[in-house]
């Protein structure tokens, strides 16, 4: 019944096939990105690391990461608590309008975000907010927080009720139970969905191509230097953006890591 | 006790639901008030017409709306076969590999969508990683991979493969090992295990799986605009144009709600009938 | 079929990397016979069971059917089956369904599924309504006659079952025994039975084979088993024993008459609580030692007693409860038995 020593390492040698060919247009723009000529062809005759310099200098690439950063950033901290308080009520308490309300937290997800952005840009003109970078936002949100909600159900699935229930037989209130149980036993979770949150927000296009107005974030500038024709610093400051979050989530995966290493 | 747990419940699901009503249900009604406008109006204080939709009949719409549908549908198709046997090998054959694929695929889900489809065309055009090499090494090469109805579909589904992936291993994951067991010992053949238990035993994840890929692709535009240049036009690229270069929002609006009622009719049927506590909290 | 065994296990071993979970084992079974293989936890009585189905292959030795070698046929291909532990009932099928599995992947057509289906549902003693029942509308007991009837369906040569009793409560247990014991004797087919309760193996089957550690420790029918344990394992495995080891002298027992040929032979001394019984002042026994009640336990009726001997070395005795006065804790008295009623295990 357990597959033989020939198919499992076919089946293994199947899943780096798929992992390469995952980050094979990531390789192409990582030599793009440290191409010399102007006009990329491949194979690479003459390597130069001069359009990083050039992209770091630039305030424009500066002006665009920081508002990515500021974007991602909100969307982190609002989608943890909307997350968190979604997931609790998604898993952990029996309501009368939970099968509901499980499926309603879902359908954005399944929803084409290039129709949400310009709905959203419809539904801000109409109440007579401007867009700019906040609005993105609230669009970001749409799409992250029903997310954040569902990475923190799992850990709260796991969650026992009778240690919210020992707490209140020991005369705990509702706010007391929550500040001593319940928000450190989900606190990982919460920690995994903040992360999404961020990079996900970060590396968003379609949510925000129609929702920042006059503002721009990373991957929307991008799109639009793509779609313009060749310019030798899309791949570069793509690769930026990559780093960037590649970064993150090293130090997300090494910390806790180093910190139990520290403690014992 | 009972009481606690509805109330409680019903104010923590408060925050998301009350944000989801006032920034994703109310925005979708004010698209469908703005379908049933007349042309090339700016608000919804309007004679209701349809015009937008016999508009959507007229000029031949719904061709967009086919290739969009056509193409998703091939994209999950294809996304069901390649990912089955991994998803298979991550639930039930390999131990620490699983948690690097997990975390191998889950990064790229990190990176902009445009870079990585961006990347693509780096890699699949004339002069690119794939055709420069190959001509500089054999001396003869050839138009590039790009810009045709096939491109588009590849591109589609790398980038909904994680969302095939990891439903399909969840599913597969609910398929106890006993029963697969049983039916080998009974005497069922590879296959005959595949169809009559793994199948229907996985197929909460399996339509999960096919639900997003299906419903994502059919509503996506970075695909056939990067990879595809002009080979079809999607409705959502239709949908985008008629809100910018045509400046027709009854109209925008009345192509976003024929793909939001196909994709919108799928999910809900899809999501209605999924049983979410034990997919997701694993409880059976 | 002679003497052919039905099924025969040549030093068949089992390794895991550095473990060995089963050592070279040896085992004939005759054809029609209800086997049980008795063991604690961890003595790799379920790596056997899965060896013999075809669920693991062995690390080495063969296993033969009707003198035909199986060991390299997949469990798919071999004309055995297995009852699961966790039953391993399809959750989406129906139980006619469930039953009629088999007999479907032999492509047998539908009417005639149906009706050895409701064949095995009578056989089982379960209502025909229940073909179109669902799995998980049914009993904990229902569903092990549905597993059953799987199982019977198949048609096996031999089918082996994993404790599949023992997530049960104790009375449905007791009442699924008899009737498996039952169903062996009106089916005629050979059943291999794996459990870690003996009291259960000694009810139902026809031999009982105990396992420890990767070995078969004893292989005999259930009396000899209880009568003459061949080690200390196997004895105390068997329940509540005294065991007094005689290789350093006779130390509490006073041994006179029969009872004296055991002090010239090394080994261990079993004598069971029920064979112990109160001696007068003047009575004198084969097997003789005085002792001090320490508590007593009432065992229904039976008494159960709690004694101490001199050395300190504490025993068990269990006498009827027909004497009104019987002992208190805290008395001192002497208990005899006959040497027949004794058994000298030759190992240590």
């Amino acid at each position: 019944m357990k597959p033989s020593r020939l198919s499992h390492i076919l089946l293994v040698l199947y899943g780096l096939l798929i992992l390469a060919l995952l980050y094979l247009p990531l390789v192409s723009v990582g030599f793009a990105s440290v191409s010399k000529a102007r006009y990329l062809s491949f194979p690479i005759r003459r390597y130069s690391t001069d359009w990083y310099g050039k992209a770091l200098e630039s305030d424009t690439v500066r002006e665009l990461l920081i508002l990515s950063l500021k974007v991602a950033g909100l969307v982190t901290v609002i989608s943890m608590v909307l997350g968190f308080f979604g997931a609790l009520a998604f898993a952990r308490y029996q309501w009368r309008f939970r099968k509901l309300y499980q499926k309603l937290i879902l359908l954005p997800i399944f929803f084409p975000q290039t129709v949400l952005g310009l709905a959203l840009l419809m539904w801000f003109n109409a109440i007579g907010i401007v867009p700019s970078w906040k609005t993105a936002v609230v669009a970001h949100l749409v799409w992250i927080a029903p997310i954040a909600t569902l990475i923190i159900a799992i850990r709260a699935y796991s969650f026992d009720p009778a240690l919210e229930e020992a707490a209140r037989d020991m005369g705990a209130s509702t706010g007391e139970i929550l500040r001593e149980v319940t928000i450190p036993l989900l606190m990982p979770g919460v920690i995994s969905a903040g992360l999404f949150a961020f990079l996900l927000s970060w590396g968003n296009f379609p949510l925000s191509l129609f929702t920042t107005g006059a503002d721009s974030t990373l991957p929307e500038w991008l799109y639009a230097k793509m779609v313009s024709g060749y310019s030798p610093l899309v791949p570069t400051v793509g690769m930026l953006s990559v780093a960037a979050s590649a970064l993150l989530l090293a130090c997300a995966l090494t910390i806790p890591w180093i910190l139990r290493r520290v403690r014992s | 006790m009972k009481g606690r747990e509805h109330r409680l419940g019903m104010l923590y699901a408060l925050p998301v639901a009350g944000f989801l009503a006032l920034s994703f249900l109310a925005p979708i009604l004010l698209v469908a008030a703005f379908s049933i406008m007349p042309q090339k109006v700016f608000t919804i204080f309007h004679m209701p017409d349809f015009s937008a939709y016999g508009e959507f009949l007229a000029q031949g719409y719904w061709r967009s709306v086919a290739w969009s549908l056509a193409m998703a549908f091939a994209a999950t198709a294809i996304l069901f076969v390649i990912c089955w046997p991994l998803a298979f090998a991550m639930a039930k054959v390999f131990r620490g590999f699983t948690l690097v694929l997990t975390i191998g695929v889950v990064m790229t889900l990190f990176v902009s969508e445009n870079i990585r489809l961006f990347g693509w065309v780096l890699t699949l055009m004339k002069g690119g990683l794939i055709e420069g090499h190959i001509r500089h090494w054999t001396g003869t090469g050839f138009d590039g991979l790009l810009y045709n109805v096939p491109v588009i579909v590849f591109g589609l589904v790398y980038v909904y493969l994680p969302f095939m992936l990891f439903p399909l291993a969840q599913g597969i994951a609910m398929v106890p090992d006993d029963a697969r067991q049983a039916a080998f010992d009974l005497g069922a053949s590879r296959w005959q295990i595949l169809r009559e238990i793994e199948l229907p035993l996985a197929a909460p994840g399996i339509m999960v799986g096919c639900l997003l890929c299906f419903v994502l692709s059919a509503g996506a535009i970075a695909e056939s605009k990067l990879l595809g240049g002009q080979a079809v036009i999607v409705i959502a690229d239709e949908v985008e144009t008629a809100f910018t270069y045509g400046q027709n929002w009854p109209l925008g609006a009345a192509l976003a709600m024929v793909l939001i009622a196909i994709v919108g009719a799928i999910a809900i049927w899809g999501i209605s009938k999924a049983d979410l506590d034990a997919m997701i909290g694993r409880r059976r | 079929m002679g003497d052919i065994p039905i099924l025969q296990l040549n030093g068949l071993t089992k390794s895991f990397d550095d473990f060995t979970a089963l050592h070279p084992m040896d085992l004939k079974v005759r054809d029609g016979e209800f086997l049980a293989i008795v063991g604690p936890s961890g003595c790799g009585k379920t790596t056997l069971i899965r060896l013999l189905v075809g669920m693991e292959d062995p690390s080495g030795g063969s296993i033969w059917l009707r003198g035909e070698r199986i060991d390299e046929i997949p469990a798919n291909k071999r004309p055995t089956c297995m009852v699961f532990q966790s039953l391993a009932l399809f959750p989406h099928r129906s139980v006619g369904q469930n039953i009629e599995f088999p007999l479907k992947l032999r492509k047998t057509p539908p009417a005639a599924r149906k009706e050895r289906a409701l064949e095995l549902l009578a056989l089982l003693r379960l209502p025909e309504e229940y073909y179109h029942k669902r799995i998980d509308q049914c009993s904990g007991g229902e569903r092990q006659r549905v597993a059953l009837a799987r199982a019977l369906a198949f048609d096996p040569e031999i089918l082996f079952f994993d404790e599949p009793l023992s997530a049960l409560d104790y009375r449905l247990r007791k009442t699924l025994e008899k009737e498996l014991r039952d169903l062996h004797q009106r089916t005629g087919k050979t059943f291999v039975y794996i459990t870690h309760s003996l009291e259960e193996a000694m009810v139902m089957s026809d031999r009982i084979a105990i396992m420890r550690a990767g070995r078969f420790e004893q292989i005999a029918p259930a009396a000899e088993i209880y009568a003459r344990p061949t080690s200390s394992f196997v004895a105390e495995f068997m329940g509540e024993v005294n065991l007094f080891d005689l290789r350093d002298g006779s130390g509490d027992l006073l041994l006179t008459g029969a009872g004296n040929e055991f002090a010239t032979r090394p080994g261990t001394l079993m004598i069971r609580p029920e064979s112990l019984r109160i001696l007068g002042p003047d009575e004198n026994a084969e097997i003789s030692m005085s002792a001090q009640v320490s508590a007593e336990y009432m065992l229904g009726s039976r008494m159960q007693y709690a004694l101490s001997l001199p050395s300190g070395k504490a025993i068990t005795a269990e006498l009827l409860r027909e004497n009104a006065d019987g002992p208190k804790p805290g008395d001192s008295l002497r208990l005899g038995c006959a040497a027949s009623a004794c058994h000298l295990i030759p190992e240590g």
